[in-house]
Parts: C-alpha cells; structure tokens; sequence
C-alpha cells in the first residue's frame, strides 16, 4: 500500500514538474495579451519593381513621349502602415495613416494619407454609433464589387490592399433570432460632401444618405444595399455567398447605378459626356479542392464599361496622335487623350471580365509557403493579364511576395496596349 | 412462425447491445465534452509549430463560443496575424482580415493558418457536436470510443479516442483521413485546475506522419465560463471580436 502511495506521489510530482517544464520551456504569459486601452500596430514595407515597356503600345506613347525611349523601368518603393486604438468605456478612437516614398528611373515622390480616423461609442453588443473616416467594405466579391458605393476603387490585381476611407455618420443595429433568419443587421450612414469634406466623392453640398441590410438567412449571407442621390446619382443593389457545400462557396453583387455618366471619345477626337442608367454585375465562387488548392472564379459585367468600339476609337486616336507628334512635334492631341486616361486607362475599363485565381497551400509539403496564379481575361476582347505569385510566411511577422505579371494582346485591346507587357515584383513586409 | 420469432429475438440479441453501447458512448462523449469545456466558454491557447530543426513559430489565440455551433477565434501574436478572426456557425465559416476590412465567407475546409494545425485544431466545437460514436469499449483503467465524422465539415473523418477512467478526461486522440490515413496524433497531457470546477489537461501535443520531426504544441490557459449575447456571434461584430476580451 505504502508503495503504490509512494508512486502515486512520484507520479503526481512528475507531472507537476511536466506542467513546470512545458510551460517554462516554452512560455505563455497570458497577462501579456490582455486587453489594454491603447493599442499601437502596423507594417513596414519595401517593394522592389522591374516594369518591361511595351513601346508600341498606346499608353506607352501617352505616358512616355515626352521622356525619350525606354524599354525598362525600375521602381523601389517603401510603405508604412500605423493603426492606433483608444478605448474609454463605451467610447473607441481608431485611427490608421499609410504613408508611401518611392522612386524610379524617371521620378520620386510620396504622399501620407489617413485611411481611416473616427470615434465609435458601443452601449450594447446590438448597437454601434461611429462617427469621422471610415474605410467601408460593402459587396462579396474578390476581385470586385460592383455595389461598392461608398469606397474608392478597389485594385484587382491587390485586393486586400487597405484603401483610404471617407467622412461618415453612421451606426449598426443588430439582432440575433433563432429559427431560418438568423440575424439581421442595420447600417444607415450620411457621407456628407462639401468644398471641405469628402471632395473626391462628389461635388456640391449633399448629405449622401446610404443604408445596408444585412440577412443571415437559412446559412446565406444576404445584404441589400442604397445609396440615395446627392453627390453621386442613385444606386442600389443587393449580394449573396452561400456554402454549397464544406468545400465549396457562391456569392454575387448586383448594382442598378442611375445617371452613371462618363467620358466618349467620338469622331475627330471630340469628348461627350454619356450619361443613363447602367446595371453591374459579378458572379463568383470559391472552391477548395482535395490537395488543398483554392480556385476562385469571378466573372464581372461592368455596365460603365466602355464597349470594344469604344475602346478601339480611343487607343486608335491615342496612337495616331503619337504618330501626328513625331511628325510635327505637336503634342495637343496626346495631351487630349492622356486627359482620358483616368477612365480609359483605369483598372478594367471594359464590360466583361473573368477572374481565376488558383492558390496551393504548402506545395510539396513545405511550410509557411503558397505558389498562386492569378489570371484576368478580358471577354471582349480576349485579351488577358497572368500573375504568377510565391508567397512565403516561415519567418515570424515577415510575409515575403514575388509576383510575375505578363500581359497578352493584340493590338487596340485593353491589355494589348497597357504601358508595360511584363512585371516583375518582390514585396518584403514587416509586422509591428 | 416460431421460427420467425427466434430470428428476430436473435436480431433483438444482436442488436440491442450495439444500442445500448452508442447510448453509452454518446453519454461518455458528452461528458469527455463538458470535463474539456463548458458549453460556452472562453479561453486562450498558444499554438507552437516545432520544425526538425528547432525552429519555432507560435500564435496566441483567444476563442469563445457559445452553445452548441458559434465560436470565433481571435489571432492575439504574432503582429502579422494580430487581429485575423474566424467565425463559426455551424458549417458555416467567415474570416476577418484586418486589411481587407470586411468577413469573408470562406469554405469550411479552407485553413486559415499555415503550419500543421488545421482548423479542427483551432475552430474545434464539441467533440459530440462533430462526431457520432460508432464503437465503444471500456478497458481497463479507461475507455475507448470510434468517433465518425457527422458531415463532412469537419478535417477529420474519424477518431480514436483513449478516455481516462477516473477523470473522464482524453489522454490521446488519432485523427483519421476518410482514406483511413492516420494524420496525426493528440496527446492530452498536464491536468491544471482552471478554477471554478474546470480541471483538464492545460497541454496537447501533436505529432503527424504526414510531417515527420514537426511537432505542434497548444498550451491551454485563462479557461472560464462565458455566456455573451448571440450578436456577438454575427458578421457585424466580427472586426470587433478583440472588444469581448
């Protein structure tokens, strides 16, 4: 009996000492990560860019003519990301400044911007008023969101980068229930607009009323979604995502944009504003397969897109008006085009896209590494973009990037004529 | 007729000790489950991924749930995770990124963290929730339980299970692909008393065929009960999962 007590305490002392050594050897003071009223976080970035230039191409004569030949340009660059967080009771103060320098063959430059600054009070769980900058996300897609109506353009070939927000007013009301509609949430908010205030959302003195509802309904996410006229003319739309199964998500945007107006450039190079009523649109899924690789598929209808007419006429103006320059020095043409570039030239001017991303988790069985391609065709045109990426996270708070972009069109084609047909990228960011 | 009788007392015979060793299993499962956790709870783990050559990575995490199917799990360390939340309800599963700034649904499969753990380590509900018992023995000093999958929401398709018999508690588990591959195998170790009534291991080790020489630790800590309003469970709270702490 004496013995097996002895052993009985042998044991006991060897597990306690068992405990002791785990977690000295490796360490868990949870007292580190409590809540604290002030918080301080972000990332430090440097990029690396080797542009290959596509001199025949009509963005490259837009943007290059006046800079004498070129088929390169580099670019380092370097970021700085900081949030700040202040809790007082009920009360939070968030704020987040993103700051950029960079340099390349032909210039230098930067620029600091707030992303994001505003008060929020929290009385319960269900309730939440928020007031000041405010980065808002609305839509399910990847790649787009058509009834993105309160926030600047996404980047499709970065989707997660963090964007600048607007000054808004606004709250949430939530509330859970048991049976098929699981929970509904409330979002009103005014994005005012002045000569002060919110200046790149729209002209003129406008309140900008908007509003979001948001359903889980029977295991679906569903938001219906309006932004009443003001600044801009009135839109509204609704989303969805839905599991089909473990290994298997849907979701899709649909936006109604009324006097959505833009630039045409007709005949002899005159500029028409054309206005009327336009319908977006995205279908998308999200597929995990057995070795775990991620397929995302998106395919967007842009009803503010310009036809594959329309976009023939203006790389066609913008190459003769190169031609016309190197015969007679005469630049007032390519100025004329290169002012249209801000809605030619911007991120998929057409109507119809396709988005494929494949991503590989650990290929190989190594750690902390992803291989992805990410592939972008233009359905009008056929003309398309490839970015091959390998992404590695084996070092604590480092994420290290490099991503490929090749390009592919025929001529007086959305990629056909960007500036650069290839791309080479390498992105090393730190976490703080 | 008389033989049609003795066929189905036969069947009864044969039947009726499987049924009653589910009932049994079921109810061992479901206590196994509460000695682990309270139904709804809160807690912090430290997730440590070994390499073969002594490298570490580690992530701290804090987790609540609620009931039977709504868990979130909030990335506390490193900074490069910090602020990355997942949301569970049921089979259905968000994830928060603090840069892309909005919940994105995302298949209940897809891992959301590099590294040898997979969400059933870290999104885990109920072991009852998740697994209905197919085999139950007692042995001595414990018992064994077969666990299959419910759905096919969950990693794992199968487990087996070693329970200690005076604690009620899981000494080891092997988690099994539906191809019948072994994948890894949890050793529940490091009893603590948690307070409050709450006294079970405070240590799980991992090590895995698939990754041979890796060894993943979690280190269990701060476990308490916590009942939170269901909005906290919602899309709409999700970026803000860090205010619950």
């Amino acid at each position: 009996m004496r013995v097996r007590l002895l052993a009985a305490c042998t044991a006991a002392c060897l597990a306690g000492s068992a405990v002791a050594q785990v977690e000295e050897k490796y360490g868990f003071d949870v007292g580190k990560f409590e809540k604290k009223p002030f918080e301080l976080s972000g990332y430090a970035e440097l990029r690396a860019e080797s542009f290959r230039l596509n001199r025949g191409a009509a963005l490259y004569k837009l943007n290059f003519f006046d800079h004498g030949a070129r088929t390169r340009l580099d670019r380092t660059s370097g970021a700085l990301e900081v949030s700040a967080l202040y809790r007082h009771g009920i009360a939070t103060f968030q704020a987040t400044a993103h700051g950029e320098v960079s340099r390349d063959n032909l210039q230098s430059g930067g620029r600091t911007r707030i992303h994001e600054a505003y008060l929020a009070l929290q009385p319960s769980t269900g309730l939440r008023l928020e007031a000041g900058k405010r980065a808002l996300r609305w839509g399910k897609g990847y790649a787009w969101n058509p009834v993105g109506f309160i926030e600047r353009p996404k980047d499709p070939n970065d989707p997660e980068l963090s964007r600048e927000g607007f000054t808004v007013l606004g709250g949430s009301f939530t509330r859970s229930f048991d049976g098929p509609l699981q929970t509904v949430t409330f979002n009103p908010l005014l994005v005012p607009t002045s000569a002060r205030l919110n200046r790149d959302f729209g002209t003129g003195n406008h309140i900008n009323p908007a509003a979001r509802l948001s359903l889980l309904y029977r295991d679906t996410d569903i938001d219906f979604l309006i932004l009443g006229a003001g600044a801009r003319g009135m839109r509204y739309g609704f989303d969805f995502a839905r599991n089909l199964s473990t290994n298997l998500e849907i979701h899709g945007e649909r936006a109604r944009i009324h006097g959505a107006t833009r630039p045409v450039l007709g005949a002899g190079g005159s500029v028409t504003p054309q206005s009327g009523d336009i319908t977006s649109y995205l279908l998308g899924m999200r597929y995990l397969t057995e070795r775990d690789t991620t397929w995302i598929v998106e395919y967007y209808r842009n009803g503010a897109g310009y036809t594959e007419d329309q976009m023939r006429a203006y790389l066609k103006f913008a190459n003769d008006a190169y031609d016309e320059f190197l015969a007679t020095a005469n630049a007032a043409a390519l100025t004329r085009a290169g002012a249209l570039q801000p809605s030619y030239a911007r991120a998929n001017p057409m109507r119809r896209y396709l988005y494929v991303r494949a991503s590989q988790k650990e290929p190989f069985d190594i750690l902390y590494f992803t291989a992805a391609v990410a592939g972008m065709y233009n359905l009008d045109d056929r003309s398309w973009s490839l970015a091959p990426e390998l992404a590695y996270t084996g070092i604590t708070n480092l994420d290290l990037r490099l991503r490929i972009f090749a390009l592919h069109g025929a001529r007086l084609t959305d990629f056909g004529e960007k500036q650069n047909d290839r791309r080479i990228e390498l992105r090393a960011r730190y976490a703080f | 007729m008389m033989t049609r009788d003795r066929f189905a007392a036969f069947l009864l015979g044969l039947l009726l000790p499987l049924a009653a060793s589910a009932i049994d299993g079921e109810e061992l499962l479901r206590k196994v489950d509460r000695n682990l956790n309270p139904e709804s709870y809160e807690m912090y783990r430290k997730l440590i991924n070994i390499e073969p050559d002594g490298r570490r990575k580690e992530f701290v995490l804090y987790s609540v749930k609620k009931g039977r199917d709504k868990m979130i799990a909030l990335f506390l360390d490193p900074p490069s995770e910090k602020g990355r939340a997942t949301l569970r309800i049921g089979d259905n599963m968000w994830l928060f990124i603090p840069e892309v700034g909005k919940p994105i649904r995302i298949t209940s499969l897809q891992s959301v963290v590099g590294g040898i753990f997979n969400n059933a380590d870290i999104f885990n509900l109920d072991y009852s929730a998740e697994y209905a018992v197919e085999k139950y023995e007692q042995r001595p000093g414990g018992h064994y339980l077969e666990l299959k999958a419910r759905t096919g929401a969950v990693a794992y398709d199968r487990l087996k299970m070693k329970v200690d018999g005076p604690t009620l508690l899981p000494t080891e588990i092997e988690a099994y692909a539906a191809s019948g591959l072994l994948i890894k195998t949890l050793h529940f170790k490091d009893i603590k008393d948690f307070g409050k009534g709450i006294r079970r291991p405070s240590v799980l080790e991992t090590d895995s065929p698939l990754y041979k020489g890796y060894k993943s630790i979690l280190i269990y800590a701060n476990i308490g009960r916590r009942d939170l309003p269901d909005e906290a469970f919602t899309l709409e709270y999700l970026p803000r999962a860090r205010e619950l702490r």
